[in-house]
């Protein structure tokens, strides 16, 4: 019998307010699934597009980017910035055919552990409904294969 | 006298004058349909200007040649509207000063080249609000709005066939305009974040950064599709974040030369009916 | 009397080649560009082009090949290699200047160490040469000192027959002969009279161009500056250029496991010559068209005893701002009067 699909997501978080987001899920004791791998980041403007394109071509099934609710950015406006990236390249993905579910974008403060818990949990399903992103593992494996002709 | 006649004798007095040290136009290519860049320094070689409907290249980028404005002394330069609002970003970027900018407007409408009136970046900012204007009312490309209505895996399986066949030549990133890094973001190794190689990944991956980093800052001159030697329709990802600017914050690029660039600004209504 | 190959019987000669397993490439167009694929059937070839956009080259010398990969694990150091395949296969339709291309190469790929994943891949290739009856704008063989029919680089030489309905057959080589021997039956005994080649008019004088260039004073000329004024770094005419070889080794990967690549390069690109340090010994454009230039007519011929341009026109054809070998060498040349 095979093993159900385990996704593998990857956060991109900021410091400040998702990361603290997510310890207060921990200390908290807040049950959501281990497939999601925390980078943390001194700000969700130091989020460059590029790194969600890293963790595609690392084999990433799902990439999440959070951090501070509008008004709360520790450095005053990082996340306004990031706002206005994040729009052009969700709508760049979308374009291009990166499936909605696989990246998602959130505010989650640092008393947020409950959202926090519940995100994971709700984009581990969306993705793990939706499969490994095949698509996309096919260019990565085609990397290591010998031109055909 | 025809647009030509006019344009190569004020071409010839700017130099003669010594307004200009420099006029860049068009001139006769190989074939009767090529036209080519030219750099004219002398009146005496006004002449060789050729202005008519082949004239497609945006030839602004190249006031950023090295060295070239060094010296504060003033350059003409043959633009369409869309060639002047390429001068408004790189001056609001910072790569030049329109004062050292003359501007030879013209427009291409079908068979013709009109002339445009104006000599300065400013003059031409009625001609660009109505553009912004136009463009706003100007519906998607049809293959754009044949790939919306396609299934995310179709999409992604159109680029991946228009991506496989990149080379990598970068031919997209040297003939643009916008593109004056001194070094590219995927030219750097270290960390290297994307694929350098041609492989159908590595293409799509440069493929998005360029789009990307052009958000906001292409002007849509066409320069890019032009120069790929294998014909991908780049125009498609860079209408699309033409689109995505003007509708989410109002933006169209190269208003004037004051204008922030959109991804280094923000407003804090900005809409944001994606984020979770 | 010769050898007389009929239209007709082309897809028939296909399947006769793939029973003895070889595959059959051509010149197909798809998706907006043209280049040499894979084809069942004749009716996938697209013979009437002048010249696919892309070049042969890119079936010996892909614009990115893997080397070798690594990975690293707790107990052991793993590699693999990726040698390209030693399958035959038929390459029909090719072009002349494309041919002669592959000839001048191999000088190159077996100087001072024999390229394996050049030679298995053109050990293992028979190129069957259409010469050409038509030619356009930028065509430019014959002042390469080649022609619309030069057999250089070729294991086949096919002339389209006046009627148009088939290729009279000339083998040129022992793999020619031997590609040629399935296909025995269908080859058959005729007297039609060929078309004429096309006509391709003598740009330059190339003799006085490699004169004019091996001249150490001209290399620091004005000359190169004006020419190359407009060039923009593209690399799109060293890409698409028959003979143009430069390329790269890549790693890709991190330090637990990846693979070593050899991808294209262009020294069009300022990043080709630029040092660690910042310092770039070919600071600007017009010096990497001179290198290009020089590389092509001079340094290659020296070493090779051959210029390392076939006359394709292709630099010229899909430059983005006009220019090319062509325009270089006939200024070259009026410089010389």
């Amino acid at each position: 019998m095979s093993e159900p699909f385990e996704p593998k997501i990857v956060a991109f978080v900021c410091t400040y307010c998702t990361y603290a987001g997510a310890d207060l899920a921990g200390t908290s004791r807040l049950k959501y699934p281990p497939n999601v791998r925390i980078v943390r980041l001194p700000c969700t403007g130091r989020i460059s597009p590029m790194f969600i394109l890293k963790a595609f071509q690392k084999g990433a099934d799902g990439v999440l980017v959070s951090g501070c609710h509008p008004g709360d950015c520790h450095f005053d406006h990082g996340n306004y910035h990031a706002r206005r990236r994040w729009t052009a390249f969700n709508a760049l993905l979308q374009f291009t055919g990166v499936p909605e579910e696989r990246v998602k974008f959130s505010w989650i403060s640092a008393a947020e552990g409950i959202k926090f818990a519940e995100l994971i949990e709700s984009i581990t399903e969306e993705i793990r409904t939706a499969g490994p992103f095949e698509q996309y593992h096919k260019l990565i494996a085609e990397t290591g294969s010998a031109a055909s002709v | 006298m025809s647009i030509q006649e006019q344009y190569r004798s004020r071409a010839k007095e700017l130099l003669r004058e010594g307004t200009v040290k420099m006029v860049i136009g068009y001139g006769a290519g190989t074939t009767p349909l090529r036209r080519r860049p030219i750099f004219i320094t002398s009146p005496d070689d006004a002449d060789r200007l050729v202005l008519d409907a082949a004239c497609r290249t945006n030839l602004a980028g190249y006031l950023l040649r090295e060295g070239l404005l060094a010296d504060q002394k003033s350059v003409a330069v043959f633009l369409t509207p869309d060639g002047v609002r390429t001068i408004n970003i790189l001056a609001a970027e910072s790569q030049l000063a329109t004062e050292q900018v003359i501007v030879l407007g013209f427009q291409i409408d079908g068979e013709n080249a009109r002339q445009l009136e104006g000599t300065r970046v400013a003059d031409f900012s009625g001609i660009i609000a109505e553009r912004k204007k136009k463009r706003k009312e100007q519906p998607s490309h049809e293959v754009a709005r044949k790939l919306e209505q396609m299934t995310s895996v179709e999409r992604f399986s159109f680029w991946e066939g228009e991506f496989s066949r990149c080379i990598k030549c970068y031919a997209c990133r040297a003939a643009c305009p916008m593109c004056w890094c001194r070094r590219c973001v995927v030219d750097n190794n270290q960390p290297q974040w994307v694929n350098t190689s041609s492989h159908t990944l590595g293409n799509l991956e440069w493929n998005l950064v360029r789009a990307f980093h052009l958000a906001g800052r292409c002007v849509e001159c066409g320069n890019c599709s032009e120069a790929c030697p294998v014909n991908i329709p780049l125009h498609l990802l860079n209408r699309r974040m033409t689109e995505e600017v003007l509708t989410a914050f109002d933006y169209y690029p190269g208003a004037d030369e004051h204008q922030e660039p959109v991804l280094a600004s923000f407003r804090k209504d900005d809409p944001e009916t994606f984020i979770l | 009397m010769t050898k007389i190959l009929y239209a007709n019987d082309l897809t028939a000669c296909f399947s006769l080649w793939r029973k003895e397993g070889m595959r059959v490439l051509g010149p197909v167009s798809k998706a907006k560009t043209s280049g040499f694929g894979e084809v069942q059937d004749a009716h996938e070839l697209d013979l009437n082009l002048v010249l696919t956009a892309r070049t042969l080259k890119e079936l010996f010398f892909p614009r990115t090949e893997p080397m070798f990969s690594y990975s690293i694990g707790k107990q052991k150091i793993e590699t693999g290699e990726f040698l390209p395949s030693e399958n035959a296969c038929i390459i029909f339709g090719a072009r002349p200047c494309d041919a002669a291309g592959m000839a001048i190469d191999d000088e190159l790929f077996n100087w001072d160490y024999r390229d394996e994943y050049w030679f298995r891949r053109r050990d293992r290739s028979v190129i069957i040469t259409i010469a050409c009856k038509e030619s356009d704008d930028f065509c430019m063989c014959t002042s390469l000192g080649l022609a619309p029919d030069s057999a250089k680089g070729s294991d086949v030489l096919l002339r389209p027959l006046a009627s148009g309905n088939g290729w009279r057959v000339e083998e040129l080589t022992p793999k020619g002969g031997k590609a040629l021997q399935p296909i025995a039956s269908l080859l058959k005994e005729g007297s039609e009279a060929a078309a004429p080649t096309a006509e391709v008019p003598l740009l330059f004088d190339l003799e006085a161009c490699t004169t004019w260039l091996a001249d150490p004073e001209n290399f620091e000329s004005h000359f190169w500056k004006e020419i190359s004024e407009r060039c923009i770094g593209c690399g799109t005419c060293t890409y698409l250029c028959p003979t143009c070889h430069c390329f790269d080794i890549q790693d890709e990967g991190d330090t637990y496991e990846g693979i070593r690549r050899k991808n294209w390069d262009s020294c069009s690109f300022q990043l080709f010559t630029m040092h660690t340090s910042g310092h770039n010994p070919r600071a600007t454009q017009s010096a990497r068209w001179r290198q290009r230039i020089m590389h092509k007519f001079n340094y290659f011929s020296d070493k090779f005893s051959v210029n390392s341009c076939t006359g394709c026109g292709r630099c010229t054809r899909e430059c983005p701002v006009d220019m090319g070998v062509r325009e270089t060498l006939q200024a070259i040349s009026t410089l010389q009067k």
